[in-house]
């Protein structure tokens, strides 16, 4: 039987709330500082996924290519795109030590998102499947994959989800 | 005008101006359905490597008309109208499938992949002259160039080799020169944007939008600019692109295909179709005109069959992250093509300014990032539309 005690739990989901918390902020050091050494982020269509095809919409395979979207975002795009503003609804579905010293994860996300005109609709349902690993000192991602039930987006993506 | 149209439009008399109420008004949306979309133009609606295998099939959109691509069992790749032939029921409702045959949920009518009727229950009790021959799917005019299947609504609609004239060997080198591509997936993305804001814009324009471009130094070499007489757009150039200092994983940006040097090839197809070859990415943004306020768009990637599994590798990675939506090179399109819809609803009129010395006409060679090539697609529009100058 697999069991995660209460206190991986709380430190599971601290974790996801820094993650949603970060990105709603727009705080792109806090999202980058989210993922460990070795960390891994992608976000996929399901579409995709399921046609078996590797194309994500954001492939950030490797800390160099998480930092780099921290460049992009700040550096390269600043004062091109109409900003909004994302509120993440993330429920845990599922939890189950991996070994190794990880926990994976998936969950249900919601991503409801405000533009500059006011107007609130949903930019992306789907999935987290995450690997967790939990440090001395606080819980960060191994590897991140958003599946998006979303197969198509109803705007370009600035941000990660 | 043979074609004039019975909408009250007034197209302004200077040749490089648009009224800009053409990229909102529904009434004109509707004509270009009819005109456009559904007229005497060829639209790509799959490549071969979409729809690799027998069997194979894709759904997609021309205009407002649903299509469904099929590989059929004899290996010949047929473009349907997506409606079954008894009530017009839409028999597929995947983006991709496999299929042996398609049976119509309503009334259970099956077809075999060639289109054929193979099924029909209750044929006791219909009209004595009733024949299943009379009722396959209905067949839409197709052709290939380099895998690329495009389908035309119209018999009018000039032979597929004309129609693409000097376009052909730059989409055969954008697809790896011989167009032998497997697919790598899609990203699909709605813009709150007219399709012609999309078209005039997406692809290629001057690259001041771009900061990556500058950071970068992209430098585009040896190439040529041009438009054709049906109002495509061929930009190919090489590329050289300097290590960059403010990105961790260069591999973003690199060259490692050995058949082709770096290089950015950009075949903008009127109307909104556009193959590109940018570095390692090869890609067909497939578009759809859902309203006069909305376009979606589908990026399909591709490698190429001789690749090794690296090259495979780095053309996902990079696939993923330059070109698309999201593009670390390109996600200020979309932010501009929303942001010129808004516009348009001021009054007056668009103007093309680089480039523009005085009225044109195709073939014609422009000059690196002149926006003058584009008139000659609203001169095409213009005259298919039957919009007279003031």
């Amino acid at each position: 039987m697999r069991v995660i005690d209460a206190q991986t739990l709380v430190r599971i989901d601290a974790l996801q709330q820094r993650y949603a918390r970060a990105l709603d902020t727009r705080d792109m050091a806090g999202w980058a500082g989210c993922f460990s050494e070795n960390g891994s982020y992608i976000c996929i269509a399901r579409e995709n996924i399921e046609q078996d095809l590797p194309v994500a919409l954001m492939m950030d395979d490797s800390l160099a290519r998480i930092h780099d979207r921290v460049t992009y975002i700040a550096k390269v795009w600043a004062g091109t795109f109409e900003d909004y503003q994302t509120r993440h609804f993330v429920q845990r579905i599922d939890c189950a030590p991996h070994g190794d010293g990880l926990i994976t994860v998936e969950s249900n996300f919601m991503v409801a998102y405000t533009t500059t005109r006011g107007r609130s609709e949903i930019l992306v349902a789907g999935t987290y499947e995450d690997a967790i690993e939990l440090g001395p000192a606080d819980a960060r991602f191994r590897s991140k994959k958003a599946v998006l039930d979303t197969a198509t987006t109803p705007r370009y993506l600035v941000y990660p989800v | 005008m043979r074609n004039h149209s019975a909408l009250d439009l007034r197209w302004p008399a200077k040749f490089n101006e648009i009224p800009k109420e053409v990229f909102h008004r529904a009434d004109v949306f509707k004509l270009e359905l009819e005109r456009i979309f559904h007229g005497c133009e060829w639209h790509p609606v799959a490549h071969s490597g979409e729809i690799p295998a027998r069997g194979d099939l894709k759904t997609g959109y021309v205009g407002a008309v649903p299509v469904l691509i099929i590989h059929g069992d004899d290996g010949v790749i047929r473009v349907f109208q997506n409606s079954c032939a008894h009530r017009g029921t839409q028999l597929k409702t995947c983006a991709r499938g496999k299929a042996d045959k398609i049976e119509c949920p309503y009334h259970r009518w099956t077809f075999s992949n060639r289109g054929e009727l193979i099924g029909v229950p209750g044929i006791g009790d219909f009209p004595k002259d009733f024949r299943k021959e009379d009722y396959g799917l209905r067949v839409l005019r197709s052709a290939e160039i380099c895998g690329l299947v495009f389908v035309t609504l119209s018999e009018e609609t000039p032979a597929l080799d004309e129609y693409l004239d000097d376009t052909v060997e730059h989409i055969a080198r954008a697809m790896g020169g011989d167009g032998r591509l497997k697919l790598l997936g899609y990203q699909k993305v709605a813009f709150a944007s007219n399709w012609k804001e999309y078209s005039d814009n997406e692809g290629y324009h001057g690259p001041l939008l771009h900061a990556a471009f500058r950071m970068l130094k992209f430098a585009q070499g040896q190439g040529v600019q041009f438009m054709t007489p049906h109002a495509h757009k061929v930009n190919s150039a090489s590329l050289s692109v300097p290590d960059p200092n403010f990105i961790e994983d260069r591999s973003v940006v690199e060259g490692r295909d050995p058949r082709l040097p770096p290089h950015n090839i950009v075949v903008s197809l009127f109307p909104v179709t556009i193959i590109t070859r940018n570095l390692d990415v090869i890609s067909i943004r497939y578009a759809t005109p859902i309203s006069p306020d909305e376009t979606e768009v589908h990026y399909a990637y591709f490698a190429h069959a001789d690749d090794d599994a690296d090259l495979v590798e780095h053309r996902i990675r990079q696939a993923s992250n330059l070109i698309g939506p999201s593009g670390f090179i390109s996600l200020e399109d979309g932010a501009v093509f929303n942001r010129l819809h808004v516009g348009s609803h001021s009054d007056g009129n668009v103007a093309f300014q680089k480039g523009v010395r005085g009225p044109i006409e195709a073939p014609y060679v422009l000059d690196k990032g002149d926006e003058a090539g584009n008139l000659i697609r609203w001169e095409h529009y213009r005259e298919t539309m039957g919009f007279a100058r003031d």
